[in-house]
């Protein structure tokens, strides 16, 4: 549970800041070196590797270093649990409803 | 429409009227006698019906599936428009209802994501129209912008 807490926590603060989702929301659509991401920005290319870093230790984005470069990318996992968890959901629901409807009828 | 692919719409029109529908919802005594999908129990349904106020449901499958243990749920009412809508966040829960990942119970989901449904209800013809939308963020803190919900969803969609 501690555990838990914690990434929820980390992910949060991770979020809270919009230079930080406008990254996220970048690497998202394909991986970009470093100095990609910094490019918009007017902050120093630190501030940019603090972000990374906090991104990198909510485990929402990966870094990885291929020659000079480092590039970033979205971490799927992060994201992909969101879909695989909205089609249990439906499933759920869809019965859930079921049930509701069934009770609906009988307090006729 | 990107955005809405990362949300569950499921839209049901019941024979009854919306007054019974709403107290259906809203209603622990009720809740307890339907919650959850066929041969599962509701043993706790909690209620605090009011802006800001919580919910904790449990709900129990069948003896010799992997559901035959309580199963908690628990949100927050943000928005409630009385026999109209009611719009809660939606997430698992232990025992004490402090917020798990759907992992917890077995279920795809590592990262705690918060989830915000709104169940909308209209008469028609004597019958009740519900409307649910369930919609992940992957944030849960309440100053965040709307617009970063719909970022996120095309984020997650385009996966």
């Amino acid at each position: 549970m501690v555990e838990y807490t914690l990434q929820l926590d980390s992910i949060f603060g991770s979020l809270a800041d919009p230079t930080r989702r406008d990254i996220l929301r970048r690497v998202s659509k394909r991986q970009l070196t470093v100095t990609e991401v910094a490019h918009p920005y007017e902050i120093s290319l630190a501030a940019i590797s603090k972000h990374l870093r906090v991104l990198e230790n909510a485990k929402l984005i990966n870094k990885r270093k291929q020659g000079k470069e480092h590039y970033v990318s979205l971490a799927p996992s992060a994201l992909k649990d969101a879909n695989d968890y909205l089609k249990y959901y439906q499933k759920f629901m869809e019965a859930n409803l079921d049930s509701l409807e069934e009770y609906l009828k009988k307090g006729d | 429409m990107a955005e809405q692919e990362e949300a569950v719409i499921i839209t049901r029109v019941f024979e009854a009227p919306l007054e019974k529908v709403w107290q259906a919802w809203t209603e622990p005594e009720q809740l307890k006698r339907w919650w959850g999908p066929k041969d599962f129990t509701a043993p706790t349904i909690k209620i605090d019906f009011r802006e800001g106020g919580k919910y904790l449901y449990a709900m129990h499958g069948p003896a010799g599936t992997p559901f035959d243990k309580d199963m908690w749920s628990t949100g927050t009412y943000k928005e409630i428009v009385p026999m109209k809508k009611i719009v809660t966040t939606d997430n698992f829960a232990d025992a004490d209802g402090n917020v798990v990942p759907a992992s917890y119970y077995g279920m795809p989901g590592d990262v705690p994501t918060e989830y915000q449904v709104t169940i909308t209800f209209e008469e028609v013809d004597g019958k009740t129209k519900m409307t649910l939308k369930h919609v992940g963020m992957l944030e849960g803190a309440d100053d965040m912008t709307n617009g970063w919900n719909q970022s996120f969803d095309k984020l997650a969609a385009s996966l």
